[in-house]
This record gives structure tokens, C-alpha cells and sequence, in this order.
């Protein structure tokens, strides 16, 4: 398990005494200053030196949500062949630190690392999603603006969550990390309602890219353990990155994943390749200057991200979905942010509509 | 500050190179800063030019772990510097090959399919354009005739060779087999 530093845990008044709030400053108050302010918004836009990114990932700011905390998946578009993914935002930041990671831009003005005490508010939320849709099922995952479970030991968040979700037979609750970070969820009977998804890149990556994050063997293993816990499991191939020599070392990654987990226990994959808008890219390149996996062959595609050009990711998606398919048991597969054309050019069939993808993605 | 330095800063003020550009350029080691300097003396860069190659210097020696020197020292390069043609004509040749080396794949890919496209042989009246850096899979064909039978001859050679526009389709596709 990789433990996370902070310089400074501030809490807003009014979440003083709220049950994450006592669990945080519980866990950190003897090694990290605690402050206490009246709006934490002051707090999350400060100035924070050459790389603010960086300093508030070591910032915990924990505030009460005024937006609200589930929405469409934000990545999904009408140029895409989206999967129906429905968001819940718990946390914003990240204490990982992947250099190719889209929050260097999305949170740029705003990068403390924030939590919200709040969360229970989003049960209510999602129990009106299931009163407006009767009899249709939905995957809502926490891992959009944060990973689900890098600080999952001291804040709990999966007990509560897991707590809720297990008895709503229309909800599927997706916690998605780079972490090994297993150890609440090993103490819960998830009921079928659980899918824990990991996203897995070759340690090519892992070592240039994901900083602080557990290996890629560790979440192998990791995904092992929850399998066995009675949780359903999934894996994001998502950036994949097409470096000289990546599609070997990402078929290695597959046939040790499917060394550790059948073909039959995997509820399903997406594969998506690195994409980032040139503005993205630049503030990528400034902190981490020397990662050639940001300096891939990446062109500028219509919807204005710079992805791999188009003959070299499908020829990276398809190595991998035929891989899978020699896997002996079919796994559901989609692809993150890219269009039907080039879903059909993988799967050899067109996308299905992204409700319908995420519902079978939720029922499994 | 050395003579190298000082020789730098004053064809950076030359050309008005943007500060960031002359302090990536004074960050490059002895031999690449010497080795830059003199390629925009012999090609007689441009601001654009000069950006851009530095541009491509940086990215380069990231992916390859290598120093713009040994870039720059590469045969390739080095013929094209010294070789015949304009400065101006010269100076293109190289951000080419500098680019060729920054997307190594991505230029062979293109070369295939120009391959492709060229054996065709096409009547005059077709032309048949690839995407700007095959960033999208759409490949586009322009008919140009002006008299009746003439677009009845070029639309026959388009469907001649219709499989061969598959394939070239397939390629950009990412399609290995064809």
C-alpha cells in the first residue's frame, strides 16, 4: 500500500465534527496542521506556488458540495460511441500523480486536493435517478476527478458507499483505481453490486508516468483479492499509450491479467488511447518535462485532442481485443472517447446506443 | 558569458526569437548549442524555422534519450545541410527530417500510402488527398473535368480501381494485411 503525505489538512466550519472530517483529522492531525476556515473555496483557489497542481495534492481541503454530485460521465459526446458511465463526484484531485493526467488541465484554477463531507447527499441523488428511469439499471462510478480508493483506509468512503449501493438492485457502483488499496472492501459483502476496475498500463508506463501509484502486478493482484471477495472486477486499458514496442508489452500485460483472472470473471474492459488537448499536453510537459510517454506520435484530431494517429492506436486496439477474444470467454469491451467508425474497425460491429451499453455494463 | 553565447543571443535578437526559445536553446549543452547555431547560419532560418527546431530538438531527445548534438550529427541531416539546393529549399528539407524522426511511424505510414496512391496511376483529373497527418480516417478524392465525357472517364477510372481505394482505405484504417 503506498502512503500518502499532506502538508496541511484544512477543514471547513461546516464540516467540522462530520464523520469524515473526524475520520481525517483522526488519521492525520497528529503529523499534519489542522486549520479550520468559514468557506474552504478561499483554500482551494489559493496561489500555490511554481506548481499548484502539485502543492494541493499535499493540501486536503474538506468542504461540504454545493453542486451536485452525480452527472453524466463528462467525457461522453455525441461524436462518440459513449457507454452510458454516470459519474459521482466525491472527491476532486488526486494524491497520485499521473503525468498524463487530464486534471493538470481540469483543475487547474481550483487544485487543492478537496473531499467532500457532504456524500451522503449523493444517496438521495441517486435514488431520484432510479425513481425517474423505474426498471432501467445504471453503473455510477467515483473514480472521475479522483482515484476511488488512493485514501479509501483513513476515509471509509467505500463502507458508506458499499453500505447504500448493495441493497439497490438498479444500481452498480464502480470504484475505479490505480491502488492496491483493498482492504475495507475485503471486510464487505458487496452482494453482486460492486464492480472494483483497475486501470492497468505496462510497467514501461507505470515507471515513466504513474507516480505513486501501485504497480501494475500489485493491481493485478489486488483485483485477484476482490474477485475472491465476491466483487465484480473490470480493467480500463485507458490511456494506452503507442511507445515503440507497446503492443508486446501490453499483450504481456493481458496474458498476465488473464494468468491471475479468467476470461469468464472479468465483467468488462474499455481501451481508450491517450488523448489530450494541446493546452493539457503543454502544462503535462512543464511538470514533467523528461517523460517521453508524453511525446508520442499524437496528431490533432477533430474534436481538438492530439491522440496517436488513427492506423497506430486501432492497430493497438485490435491487438488487444484479439487477444481477449482468444481468452476463451467473451468480455464486454468498449472504447473511451472514440468514434463509431473506429468501434467498428475494433469490434467489427457498430456501437450499441450508450444506455443500452451502460446497463449491460451494470447487470454484467 | 562565452563567444558561443554571446553569438546565439545575437541571431536570437536578429530574428526575435521568443525568450522562452533563446533560454531552451542557451539550456542545450555546449555541442548542441554550437551545433544549432550553426545550422541556422548555414540555412539561414527563420524565426518559424528556428522555433520549430527547437521544438523538435526537445521532443526528440526526450523520446530517444539523446542530446540535439547527436541528433543533429545524424548522416541524414548532415547531407541535407550540406548538400545541394537553396537555403530556403534546404532549410524545409531538414524541419522534414527533423519531423520524420520526431514521428518516426507516422511518416512511414504516410510514405506507404502515398506509395499506394501514386500506383494507382490515375488519369489527370483525380486527385486523391490524405488526411492532414492521417489524424482522421476520411480520405478525399476531388474530381476535376469540364465537359460531360470527361467526368464519365474519370468516374470509370475511380471504379476501376474501387478495391484499390479499399485497401488504401483498409491501410489508413490500421489494417497490417493489406
Amino acid at each position: 500500500m503506498i502512503t500518502f503525505e499532506l502538508d496541511a489538512l484544512i477543514v471547513e466550519e461546516a464540516s467540522r465534527g462530520s464523520a469524515l472530517a473526524d475520520r481525517l483529522v483522526g488519521a492525520f492531525g497528529a503529523s499534519v496542521p489542522v486549520s479550520y476556515v468559514s468557506d474552504a473555496r478561499e483554500a482551494t483557489r489559493a496561489k500555490l506556488g511554481a506548481d499548484p497542481l502539485g502543492t494541493g495534492k499535499r493540501r486536503l481541503v474538506v468542504k461540504q458540495r454545493r453542486a451536485p454530485f452525480l452527472m453524466s460521465c463528462p467525457a461522453s459526446s455525441a461524436k462518440f460511441a459513449c457507454c452510458g458511465y454516470l459519474v459521482l463526484i466525491l472527491a476532486s484531485n488526486c494524491p497520485m500523480d499521473c503525468s498524463y493526467c487530464f486534471l493538470q488541465e481540469h483543475v487547474a484554477n481550483n487544485p487543492a486536493f478537496q473531499i467532500y463531507s457532504n456524500f451522503c447527499d449523493s444517496f438521495e441523488e441517486m435514488e431520484q435517478l432510479a425513481r425517474s428511469a423505474p426498471g432501467r439499471h445504471f453503473r455510477v462510478g467515483t473514480g472521475e476527478l479522483a482515484d476511488s480508493l488512493a485514501l479509501d483506509s483513513v476515509t471509509k468512503l467505500s463502507v458508506d458507499l458499499i453500505e447504500f449501493v448493495r441493497a439497490r438492485e438498479h444500481l452498480t457502483l464502480e470504484f475505479k483505481t490505480k491502488t492496491d488499496e483493498i482492504e475495507n472492501l475485503l471486510e464487505l459483502d458487496p452482494r453482486g453490486r460492486v464492480i472494483v476496475s483497475w486501470t492497468l498500463s505496462p510497467d514501461a508506463v507505470w515507471k515513466s508516468s504513474e507516480h505513486r501509484t501501485a504497480s501494475p502486478s500489485a493491481r493485478i493482484a489486488a483485483a485477484r483479492a476482490v474477485l475472491d471477495g465476491g466483487y465484480r472486477v473490470g480493467f480500463h486499458f485507458d490511456p494506452m499509450i503507442a511507445y515503440e514496442g507497446a503492443e508486446g508489452d501490453y499483450l504481456q500485460l493481458v496474458d498476465q491479467l488473464l494468468s491471475a483472472i479468467p476470461a469468464r470473471c472479468i465483467s468488462f474492459l474499455s481501451m481508450g488511447a491517450l488523448r489530450m488537448t494541446p493546452e493539457l499536453r503543454s502544462a503535462a510537459r512543464r511538470r514533467f518535462p523528461h517523460d517521453p510517454m508524453l511525446l508520442g506520435e499524437e496528431v490533432l484530431s477533430s474534436d481538438g485532442r492530439l491522440r496517436a494517429f488513427g492506423a497506430l492506436r486501432v492497430r493497438l486496439y485490435r491487438a488487444l481485443q484479439e487477444r481477449f477474444e482468444r481468452a476463451g470467454a467473451p468480455i464486454p469491451a468498449y472504447l473511451c472517447m472514440e468514434s463509431r467508425a473506429v468501434h467498428e474497425r475494433v469490434f467489427g460491429l457498430a456501437p450499441a446506443n450508450p444506455a443500452t451499453i451502460g446497463e449491460r455494463l451494470a447487470l454484467g | 558569458m562565452n563567444d558561443l553565447d554571446a553569438e546565439i543571443r545575437d541571431l536570437a535578437r536578429r530574428r526575435r526569437l521568443p525568450p522562452a526559445y533563446l533560454a531552451r536553446w542557451l539550456d542545450l549543452d555546449q555541442s548542441g548549442r554550437s551545433a544549432l547555431l550553426e545550422l541556422a547560419r548555414a540555412l539561414k532560418f527563420r524565426t518559424g524555422q528556428l522555433v520549430a527546431a527547437l521544438d523538435l530538438l526537445d521532443e526528440i531527445s526526450v523520446r530517444e534519450q539523446t542530446s540535439a548534438a547527436q541528433i543533429l550529427a545524424r548522416p541524414p541531416l548532415r547531407r541535407l545541410v550540406t548538400g545541394g539546393g537553396s537555403g530556403p529549399e534546404r532549410a524545409h528539407a531538414v524541419l522534414d527530417q527533423l519531423r520524420a524522426i520526431r514521428f518516426p511511424r507516422l511518416h512511414e505510414t504516410a510514405g506507404r500510402l502515398e506509395a499506394a496512391i501514386a500506383a494507382l496511376r490515375l488519369p489527370r483529373g483525380i486527385r486523391v488527398l490524405l488526411p492532414r497527418e492521417l489524424a482522421s480516417d476520411v480520405l478525399t478524392i476531388q474530381l476535376a473535368a469540364s465537359a460531360p465525357g470527361e467526368l464519365d472517364q474519370l468516374l470509370d477510372a475511380l471504379l476501376e480501381k474501387r478495391g484499390e481505394f479499399a485497401r488504401i482505405l483498409a491501410m489508413m484504417g490500421g489494417d497490417d494485411n493489406v
